[in-house]
């Protein structure tokens, strides 16, 4: 079984991409695999992962442990488990430090409280000696992203980094990964399913669909001409602000595939509303539609005449 | 167009109400605290340890060899607690007995979680192939009758390190040897529940070492029942010495081991019972002050009793 099949993108230093696609479509097996943590029994078996000129997949373990957190960061969803509950915070951002040869300690231990001001805890001299329960969650997810960016990677993986905060939270949260990216000209790697976060953040959009990228592009033109009908049916499956009225909600019907049951052909073409025979036994390939944007369809909605109609049909 | 976020201002003039500090540890005591009976057990073993400490130092008589008085002499006002079948002052050799029990206990307990918690954190966080194999050595060791293996390691060790006659050391040893296994298999079920928690996952993830994770990272976050464990221990181990020493199999005869001072009274129990009630008081007392800690740990220690 394969959880995700030929995934092929490239990030630039100073770039927030967003993977974007439903839970299962293997968005999170991508970023860990950047990092070679992929859950037993699960392995990489082909491919490559390149860092710079480095491939991860074939560092040697030491290599390997050097590489995370050194350089790739990665920022979890739940702050409320990702913290460890017996140690002082600041101790734990100082810990993140102590793991690479970056900072001697002395360095480690003074760069603790400044970090912890960069991300904006409020009062972080004294907090520092804080519990993580003694923490708000936005607190503690700031927290994370401290540890994160200690060693000051030019990678972060943010793996929906939101979700489990208050909705108040959630936009400082954003507001500092995009100031952060800017001041370590990192690139940002955003996992995510909520479409309007990768509108406010990204460069650069990626759809996955049942382990595949299906359809890639810069963030505009993404939102603006989705040539894929998964991606178009993402964008007019949720509400927006912005537009009064007139658009009704499109949901998508069925369910993403079961991994060991993959239809043939297009993965998608059982809850698409578009599909033609040749989507019943030939898979598409990724192609290019338009100005550094491709997708994996042989329909593509642009030659589809009022999508809506067809859609709500 | 979904709207870009709103940029909230940093929060950073703020001043916010600091909760006071709880730690694990005072988080336990704070409940401990309010259990009386467990209160009562520590403070036996503090007047215990307080004992122990004074008799290195100074005891009433002699605890060893000397008669002090007639033999078999009921308590009076010179000899609070009489004297032995040889004469010997009696409380003065409780005090001895103190300490070798308080030694047997902790020396006990250390040796024993040196053995079991490094085991248990080994084969939780590596499984495979090294927790099969050290599984395997844990339920083995389970199938063995512990006593009798070790009644043979005190002999076998003393025989070895030439320590004759037969000291402290090598019961805590022989104790540690046959009794490591509760506290790896704890450790062990401690260790693979928390290896899969977030923040071992994210350390992980940020490039630490296995050492760090294990000592960062899960060690102190199965503190509490390793702490339970070890003080349930010891008791055991306390019950072990006399049973041995009771059966003249433990510490040789002159030194003041309770189980040996209940041996010897055991023969003038028709005319003389208070040689045996003295060591045999003691022993249950401390027995019981270190059951009623363990509990009263178990319960401060144990998350769903917080309020």
């Amino acid at each position: 079984m394969h959880a995700v099949d030929g995934i092929d993108f490239e990030v630039d230093r100073g770039e927030i991409v967003g993977i974007v696609g439903e839970s299962g479509s293997g968005k999170t097996m991508t970023a860990l695999s950047l990092l070679r943590l992929i859950p037993e029994p699960g392995k990489i078996t082909s491919g490559r992962i390149l860092y710079g000129d480095k491939d991860v997949a074939q560092m040697t373990d030491d290599e390997i442990r050097e590489f995370r957190g050194n350089d790739v960061a990665m920022i979890f969803q739940d702050p409320m488990t990702s913290l460890n509950p017996v140690l002082r915070v600041g101790f734990q951002v100082e810990e993140a430090m102590a793991a690479h040869r970056r900072f001697t300690s002395q360095q480690a231990r003074d760069r603790v409280v400044p970090l912890l001001q960069r991300v904006r805890i409020p009062a972080a001299k004294d907090r520092v000696r804080d519990f993580p329960h003694q923490f708000s969650g936005g607190m503690r997810q700031r927290a994370m992203i401290a540890m994160g960016v200690s060693n000051e990677p030019s990678l972060l993986i943010a793996d929906e980094p939101t979700t489990a905060l208050d909705v108040t939270v959630q936009a400082s949260i954003i507001e500092l990964l995009r100031d952060l990216s800017r001041e370590l000209r990192a690139a940002v790697i955003l996992i995510t399913h909520n479409m309007a976060l990768v509108a406010s953040l990204c460069n650069r959009v990626i759809v996955m669909y049942a382990g595949r990228i299906v359809e890639e592009g810069p963030t505009r033109a993404i939102f603006k001409n989705p040539q894929h009908p998964y991606t178009w049916s993402l964008l007019r499956s949720m509400p927006r602000a912005d537009e009064v009225e007139k658009e009704r909600l499109i949901s998508i019907k069925g369910m993403p595939p079961d991994l060991a049951r993959m239809p043939p052909g297009c993965k998608f073409h059982p809850r698409c509303r578009f599909r033609i025979d040749r989507c019943l036994t030939e898979e598409p390939p990724l192609a290019e539609v338009g100005p550094g944007q491709i997708a994996r369809c042989w329909v593509l909605m642009k030659n589809v005449e009022n999508p809506e109609a067809e859609a709500l049909k | 167009m979904a709207q870009a976020a709103p940029v909230a201002q940093p929060d950073v003039d703020l001043t916010y109400e600091v909760p006071e500090q709880v730690t694990l540890l005072s988080d336990a005591w704070r409940r401990l605290r309010r259990n009386r009976l467990a209160l009562l057990g520590g403070a036996i073993i503090l007047l215990l340890l307080i004992v122990a400490a004074i008799s290195i130092v100074w005891t009433p008589y002699p605890t060893w060899l000397e008669a002090v008085g007639p033999t078999y002499q009921p308590p009076g006002a010179k000899h609070l607690l009489g004297l032995d079948a040889a004469g010997r002052d009696i409380l003065s050799r409780i005090m001895g007995g103190a300490l070798i029990t308080v030694q047997v206990g902790i020396g006990s307990a250390i040796i024993l979680s040196l053995i079991g918690i490094p085991l248990g954190l080994i084969a939780g966080f590596y499984r495979g192939r090294v927790d099969v194999v050290i599984s395997f050595f844990i339920n083995i060791w389970y199938g063995i009758p512990d006593l009798l293996v070790a009644l043979i390691l005190v002999f076998v060790l003393s025989d070895a390190l030439h320590l004759i006659p037969r000291g402290v050391f090598v019961i805590v040893v022989a104790f540690a040897l046959t009794r490591w296994m509760d506290m790896a298999r704890l450790v062990r079920g401690q260790t693979l529940a928390l290896r899969e928690r977030e923040f071992v996952e994210a350390a992980r993830m940020s490039g630490a070492r296995d050492f760090a994770m294990l000592f960062r990272h899960i060690f102190p976050n199965a503190l509490g029942p390793i702490i339970v464990q070890a003080t349930f221990a010891i008791p055991a181990a306390v019950l072990f010495e006399a049973f041995l020493s009771f059966l003249g199999l433990g510490l040789p005869p002159p030194t003041p081991s309770w189980g040996a001072m209940a041996a010897d009274g055991y023969h003038g129990m028709d005319f003389a019972p208070h040689i045996v009630l003295a060591p045999t008081l003691a022993l249950s007392l401390t027995l019981m002050a270190f059951n009623w800690l363990g509990d009263g740990l178990r319960d401060a220690f144990d998350p769903r009793m917080r309020r």
